[in-house]
């Protein structure tokens, strides 16, 4: 096709429909690797330094999520550092420390930890959290055995109810899992959508899009499948690419078969090549296509819900989500391939992508006539046309 | 000699008014093209207010779970009560099983189980400790915390008050029991942040991505304006004027400084305060930071805007880094886990020192000085991004000047036919030369 030609003369093609989509898929899977941030760097300002406080500096270093990098003698110098953000929490252990838990007068251990950071400051606290209350039961542990109580007594009396979480459906508590698998989606519909709309739009700018009907034996329908059949063929492998990546580099557990996930990548590509062709539709002037579908490809990451969950918006935002495939698509990733449920479970989001494939139909006829009589195009002035021979 | 001195002043001032008149001229390029304008002042104008709108609810309030109640005794109900009342919970369904509790779940009606075992309530009455399982859905990150951060309020609570009736039974003070419950107190104090609110986490690296990529965007999107409209697709017009460098890019730059200092007002001072975001930076500190944010997105921008051929593909080939960006600033992903590649490629971008400078500033009370190592490293971009814009400017001022010349020592149809064939060769040459 004519198109295939075209796409391998211009470096831009190359750069937006390969280069720059592998380059993302790469850097997202390579950047959180580790699955949980470890050995993030915090302070401890020990103003008690006897063995106990020094003890339990160690036994905080030795947490997965901290490593601590300063020794610091005053608050006021770790709460410089972590502005400076060389420390992202600390931990202060007052004077007396030792001297006041032997004559139970409860010392008071203080924690600060930098919450603007989104995973760093909710994991320090969990470790400061668990450290001291394994500080606190071995204590009481201690104590009770003196006074010759049973450990499950003891237990008991600390903790007389207990929490035990589990996990469902994804055992492995790991930031790719959630990040990485829907990250990745959101970028490829950017791709996606700012071809679909620039290689429609090309056409009609630079009025070949007459040229190109005549190609196609007058069938709008006919133009479109021809002009997007091969985008539609290498961003299919782009997304198996990216799925070999989440499923088998970085081990995401897939409870579904290969041919659920091919189908689902499938009808997400198409489903976002519809809404490039609805926008290039809707306002055949492609500067402002272009517009529209960034303003709308951006937004996906806020409003499909995985950022922050779309049930806890305001009941416009809830609407306007369903209109994200990539939406749908995190749907049926989450019920059927991680956690394995039914297929029926995700039925509705499957259909709920078939219906995208409805949207060019509704500007079929828009487009046609602005292929054929080319009225939308912008006026450019060769403002220094003759300015040399003037 | 003070012919010299007066040759001088006439330089400088012709300089000067030269920049004054590629200044205005740039106000003249911004506004009256409707695309540089939704780009500049309408997605800066209308994103934040739609974020801030779409994340306003800041926490989940309120989240579905599901309840196997098999020990279906007072205590229990009273369990679960008080988890109806929590700010995070309520309870939605009560099951009979759990495989009726999953069946919900499945069906995305509840977000988490809690399960109370049979012999709850025996164990309280006789002081055994009891377990209650907390089954959570891990496909989102924020409804695990959710579940976890209502739950162990009320297991903690219900453990309290159990405490309370033990002890009291063994005629012991609450001071004295609680000592013995707790040998050390805890005092976690988080800073900036501490409801843990969404917004607070992604508005601010918002605002900054939101000057940096419409910086560059508009500055892209204006200079393939420029060559598709200008005869020989170059980015420099073929004037009659002859254009320095220097004044080219310091008279555009001031134009860009001027209009995004005006909305830095709007972003970083009108947004936060409607909608109650963190506003610990004084306008002393937010200076100090957005003039070499600003100036190197602008720089960097210019140096970028000669790979872009056409109006249209700077939306093609920078529009997806918004999202990489994000990442890369750090807020996500704590730095320090940071692979060295992705540290090298993150000082690459003015955003990334940006976020982490403003939100070290504005949500930690963070001053100047605390703040300079990001400083530095904006004004290390500045002077790096400007050496690369004049060097850019001066290849395609230079480039303008020898069309010129060409057109005007042949005629216009031989320049026709030469052009054509060399256009393609030139415009290579001068790409390649910059990356």
């Amino acid at each position: 096709m004519r198109e295939t030609r075209r796409m391998s003369s211009k470096s831009l093609y190359i750069l937006a429909v390969i280069v720059f989509p592998v380059i993302t898929i790469l850097f997202f899977c390579s950047l959180m690797k580790e699955g949980v941030p470890a050995k993030m760097p915090i302070a401890i300002v020990d103003l008690d330094q006897t063995a106990t406080s020094r003890k339990m500096a160690r036994n905080i270093d030795v947490t997965p999520a901290s490593h601590v990098v300063m020794h610091l003698t005053s608050e006021k110098e770790a709460m410089s550092a972590l502005r400076s953000g060389d420390i992202y929490g600390f931990a202060v252990l007052p004077e007396n420390m030792q001297a006041d838990l032997m004559t139970n007068r409860q010392p008071v251990v203080r924690y600060y930890y930098h919450n603007g950071l989104f995973i760093a400051g909710g994991l320090l606290r969990n470790d400061f959290a668990s450290i001291t209350n394994t500080l606190s039961a071995g204590i009481n542990l201690q104590r009770g055995e003196s006074r010759g109580m049973s450990e499950q007594a003891i237990m008991s009396q600390i903790q007389p109810v207990q929490l035990n979480t589990h996990l469902l459906f994804n055992p492995t508590a790991n930031y790719p899992t959630y990040v990485t698998t829907i990250i990745l989606p959101i970028m490829m519909q950017i791709f996606i959508l700012m071809i679909t709309v620039y290689c429609i739009g090309i056409e009609i700018k630079e009025k070949t899009s007459r040229e190109w009907l005549k190609a196609s034996g007058k069938s709008v329908t006919v133009a479109l499948i021809g002009k997007l059949l091969p985008y539609t063929v290498i961003f299919l492998i782009l997304m198996m690419f990216q799925n070999f990546m989440i499923y088998k580099i970085l081990m995401v557990p897939m409870h579904a078969g290969i041919g659920w996930i091919t189908l689902a990548s499938l009808l997400f590509v198409l489903a976002y090549q519809a809404i490039g062709i609805f926008c290039i539709g809707l306002l055949p002037l492609m500067r402002h296509s272009l517009n529209l579908a960034a303003f709308y490809g951006i937004l996906a990451l806020s409003l499909c819900g995985f950022s922050f969950p779309t049930e806890s918006m305001s009941p416009v935002f809830q609407l306007w989500a369903y209109g994200f495939p990539v939406r749908h698509f995190m749907h049926i990733f989450q019920s059927q391939i991680l956690a394995g449920f039914e297929p029926v479970y995700s039925a509705g989001a499957f259909i709920s992508l078939f219906v995208f494939l409805l949207l060019p139909l509704v500007v079929i006829n828009r487009l046609k006539s602005a292929l054929i009589y080319q009225n939308f195009i912008e006026n450019i002035h060769k403002t220094d046309i003759l300015a040399g021979q003037a | 000699m003070k012919e010299q001195l007066k040759n001088t002043i006439r330089r400088i001032n012709s300089g000067f008014l030269n920049t004054l008149k590629i200044w205005l001229r740039e106000y003249q390029v911004i506004f009256t093209d409707v695309g540089v304008l939704i780009v500049m002042i309408a997605a800066p104008l209308v994103y934040p207010v739609l974020y801030s709108l779409i994340y306003k609810p800041e926490i989940i309030t309120d989240m579905p779970i599901a309840i196997v109640d098999l020990s279906r005794s007072a205590d229990s109900r009273q369990f679960s009560r008080q988890l109806d009342a929590t700010q995070e919970l309520r309870v939605a369904y009560m099951a009979t099983s759990m495989t009726d509790a999953i069946k919900q779940f499945k069906l995305r009606n509840v977000r988490g189980i809690i399960e109370i075992p049979s012999s709850f309530s025996k164990d309280i009455a006789q002081g055994n400790q009891t377990n209650i399982s907390a089954y959570a859905d891990m496909e989102f990150f924020l409804y695990y915390k959710t579940l976890l951060l209502g739950t162990s309020f009320v297991t903690l609570e219900t453990g309290k008050q159990i405490q309370f009736r033990n002890l009291v039974q063994q005629g012991e003070t609450l001071q004295e029991a609680d000592a013995a419950v707790n040998p050390i107190h805890i005092e976690d104090t988080s800073i900036a942040n501490a409801v843990g609110g969404f917004a607070t986490y992604a508005i601010p690296v918002a605002l900054m991505l939101i000057i940096q990529q419409t910086l560059i965007l508009a500055i892209g999107i204006m200079a393939g304006t420029a060559r598709e409209r200008h005869a020989r697709g170059t980015l420099v017009p073929l004037d009659k004027n002859k254009m320095g460098t220097f004044r080219l890019v310091i008279g555009k730059s001031a134009a860009y400084f001027t209009v995004y200092a005006l909305l830095c007002v709007y972003l970083l001072g009108i947004i936060p305060q409607m909608f109650g975001y963190y506003r610990l930076a004084d306008f002393k500190e937010l200076a100090a930071l957005m003039t070499p944010f600003l100036l190197s997105c602008i720089f960097f921008g210019m140096t970028l805007s000669v790979l872009f051929k056409n109006r249209e593909s700077p939306m093609l080939l920078f529009l997806f880094t918004s999202f990489p960006l994000f990442f890369l600033s750090g807020i996500i992903w704590p730095l320090s886990n940071f692979s060295n590649i992705w540290l090298i490629v993150r000082e690459i971008f003015p955003s990334s020192n940006a976020v982490f400078g403003y939100i070290k500033m504005n949500t930690l009370g963070a001053s100047i000085t605390e703040t300079s190592h990001e400083i530095t490293a904006l004004w290390i971009q500045t002077g790096v991004y400007f050496l690369t814009a004049c060097l850019v400017y001066y290849v395609q001022v230079k480039l303008s000047e020898r069309k010129n010349k060409e057109i005007k020592t042949f005629p216009i149809n031989s320049i026709k036919q030469k052009l054509a064939g060399r256009l393609s060769g030139n415009t290579i040459a001068t790409t390649s030369g910059v990356k």
